[in-house]
């Protein structure tokens, strides 16, 4: 297929660049990660209590991130082949599976929570959210051996990415996308 | 048991910056060429405009691991399928000086090129040519001998124009960035319109990417593409003097001998270490190639550091190209720095910026988040100033490319990178840092900060020499041990320069593919 700027334009004015094929009840649609979470989708590798406090965590840090489905666009990708997948993880060197990374990460923060307030990251109130995660943010930290401001730096920056990295992101801050060429419908993220 | 292929003239491994052009000049040099790429095929309507699809273009696996003090990103500078690492380049394409190649020989430091500049020239300006540079040479006042770019300068903006304000008023001077990237229609390809989405790959073909210009125009001379190769090692004759072919694995698992006359390694810098040092034998215990035993050494990464800034203006901060609207090289004088460290450093200045990924708005200030992170997105949106600093590695024996105990999903054992940045680099990225927040505040300013170190254009591994008891190729990028296996990109370079890869890349590629054409004969037989 011959590539024009119309061509590209006039694609680029269908669908969703987050627009992610989900399986639901055998059939593959394709929905944003938002629709996914609107439609309470089933993960497929995240457990039900790591994707609770992921998403506190993640709008904690982002706010929107959650409603904008956050939770639903990383466990989509986790699953997804390591050369393949949409993680700014696999730019810091984080070595796959990634699932293992958000894990980890998840457990040390829950540590690190508990032993601050002696409760778990989705019974915190918003200031006692607030400390915990400022104590993530640290470049360097290290948590029981396990690097902390990494999984923050990732979590974060997946959470801007729903909230920021798509053409309703660019329009919230008067970005213009000024896009080339988007992901076709049906593409298999 | 793996099968065996009908011979060809050439096995390139890799479609890359080097990859690529190889392919194309040997082919139309009426060879019969196979590129093995271990990545997806990919075509133009696949580089989607985004910073999130962007990362499919990335390394993700078999993973590199860290083994030392520093990384070298790897995955965020490596590529993955059809174009390589250069699908995701920026273009930023200034040429090296001509003290880069004699360092040992002017400075008593760091090592020398087998060549001068003057020997490289010829195919900096062929490529210049071929691709559609454009530039503005006489304002580079730092730029070695060359022919004129072929098109007038980038797009600056407003935001390269309150940069450049800063240069002004610190004395220093600026050019037009020179860019592989169309300010005009150039031979079939259509111009840029500055939307800043190099990093997801340019899919119109106005940046220079293998896409664009080198792949079709192999393919149109006959070469042929195969992708989903995954190259383990070189095969070799009894004797150990000639390279036999390649082997490779589909994803499968299925094994296959692509036998050859020559072999072309442009897998990229530890792809390239990795599969030779896979194919140790008898003959070659420590891999082919490495009688000198610096296969995989001299790794290097251009320290660099990423300078950010608030303005009161309206920067337009979202118009032209990821890496840059002006060029300054004041600071290129080996020799000069305050602190006493050795080695160039260059500034990219005016960087296309979107609002998320790792050279987003978002990511400048990691330490903001909740409640504040909305208004500082707001604010990063319309006024942040943006620019990178590149400083010279030097080429150290103990940074190197090594064999894991960890092996691939076909048995080999996969590569580790034991990197620390250089004394020098260091320094020379710390008077950076201070340099770049002064300019800033010079242009006026508001706030301004830097980021942490960060690793660039990786370097080395299979380096360039003289003396075949200190480098692993010759300066046709020939093995000294093999006459006819070859090795392309910048892990070749035996130093660093602070310039970006991917030009003086090009132009050794398209000196080692003109030799093997020339001296086919010789090589082949």
């Amino acid at each position: 297929m011959k590539i024009t700027r119309r061509s590209l334009v006039d694609r680029a004015l269908k669908g969703s660049l987050l627009a992610l094929t989900f399986k639901v009840g055998g059939a593959s649609l394709l929905l944003t990660p938002a629709e996914a979470r609107a439609q309470d989708v089933p993960l497929q590798k995240l457990s039900a209590e790591q994707a609770r406090r992921l998403g506190v965590l993640a709008e904690g840090m982002v706010p929107g991130s959650e409603e904008l489905g956050v939770v639903h666009f990383l466990d989509h990708q986790l699953n997804a082949d390591p050369n393949e997948a949409l993680l700014i993880a696999k730019y810091f060197q984080v070595a796959p599976p990634y699932l293992n990374f958000y894990a980890r990460g998840l457990e040390v923060a829950n540590g690190m929570s508990q032993s601050a307030t002696g409760k778990s990251i989705e019974e915190l109130d918003a200031a006692a959210l607030e400390q915990l995660i400022a104590s993530m943010a640290p470049p360097g930290t290290v948590v029981e051996e396990f690097p902390i401001f990494l999984f923050y730096l990732c979590l974060r920056s997946d959470a801007i990415d729903v909230v920021y990295g798509t053409p309703d992101g660019f329009a919230r801050l008067n970005v213009p996308y000024m896009q080339h060429i988007m992901p076709p419908e049906g593409w298999n993220g | 048991m793996a099968k065996v292929l009908e011979p060809v003239d050439t096995v390139v491994v890799g479609t890359g910056a080097a990859g690529s052009l190889m392919a194309a000049v040997l082919a139309e040099g009426g060879k019969s060429v196979v590129v093995l790429e271990r990545g997806k095929a990919r075509k133009m309507e696949d580089l989607y405009s985004s910073q999130i699809w962007a990362r499919r273009l990335k390394w993700g696996s078999p993973h590199v691991a860290d083994a030392g003090p520093d990384s070298i990103w790897f995955n965020f500078n490596a590529g993955h399928g059809y174009g390589g690492a250069a699908i995701h380049h920026y273009a930023v394409w200034p040429r090296y000086h001509e003290d880069d190649f004699e360092e040992n020989s002017r400075y008593g430091r760091s090592l020398d090129w087998p060549f001068s500049y003057d020997e490289l020239r010829p195919y900096y300006d062929q490529v210049q040519e071929e691709v559609g540079m454009a530039g503005d040479a006489e304002k580079e006042i730092w730029r070695p001998p060359g022919d004129p770019y072929p098109l007038p300068p980038v797009l600056v903006s407003n935001h390269g124009q309150v940069l450049a304000r800063g240069f002004e008023a610190m004395d220093m001077h600026t050019a037009p960035i020179p860019m592989a990237i169309l300010t005009r229609p150039y031979k079939g390809r259509p111009a840029c319109i500055w939307d800043g989405w190099c990093d997801a790959g340019c899919p119109i073909g106005a940046l220079a990417n293998p896409l664009a210009i080198y792949l079709p125009r192999a393919q149109k001379a006959g070469a042929r593409l195969q992708p989903n190769a995954h190259v383990t090692r070189v095969m070799m004759d009894k004797s150990g003097k000639k390279a036999t072919g390649v082997e490779y694995y589909t994803p499968e698992g299925e094994a296959f001998i692509q036998p050859a006359k020559a072999v072309v390694l442009c897998a990229f810098t530890v792809e390239n270490s990795r599969i030779l040092l896979n194919s140790a034998d008898s003959n070659h215990p420590n891999g082919v190639g490495n009688s000198s035993e610096t296969l995989g050494r001299y790794l290097m990464a251009h320290p660099a550091i990423g300078v950010t800034g608030l303005f009161d203006e309206d920067m337009q901060n979202y118009l032209g190209a990821t890496g840059g609207q002006l060029l300054s090289q004041d600071m290129f004088d080996k020799k000069g720095d305050p602190n006493g460290a050795f080695g160039s450093r260059q500034w990219e200045i005016g960087l296309a910026l979107k609002p998320n990924d790792m050279l987003g708005i978002g990511m400048t200030r990691p330490d903001i988040f909740g409640a504040k992170l909305e208004a500082f997105m707001q604010d990063g949106a319309r006024h942040m100033g943006s620019m990178v600093g590149v400083c010279e590695d030097e080429p150290l024996i103990t940074n190197r490319i090594e064999l894991s105990s960890q092996k691939d999903a076909f048995g080999f054992p996969l590569a580790k990178v034991v990197y620390e940045m250089s004394a020098e680099g260091r320094k020379l990225w710390q008077t950076a840092a201070k340099e770049g927040v002064d300019i800033f505040k010079a242009a006026g300013a508001r706030e301004a900060w830097h980021g942490p170190p960060g690793g660039q254009h990786i370097m080395g591994g299979t380096i360039m020499g003289k003396d075949p008891a200190s480098s692993v190729l010759n300066g046709h990028g020939q093995a000294h041990d093999v006459d006819n296996l070859f090795v392309g990109g910048p892990g070749v370079f035996p130093t660093s320069s602070s310039i970006n890869s991917t030009f003086t890349a090009k132009a050794m590629a398209m000196k080692s593919a003109r030799y093997m054409v020339d001296n086919w004969s010789a090589l082949s037989g």
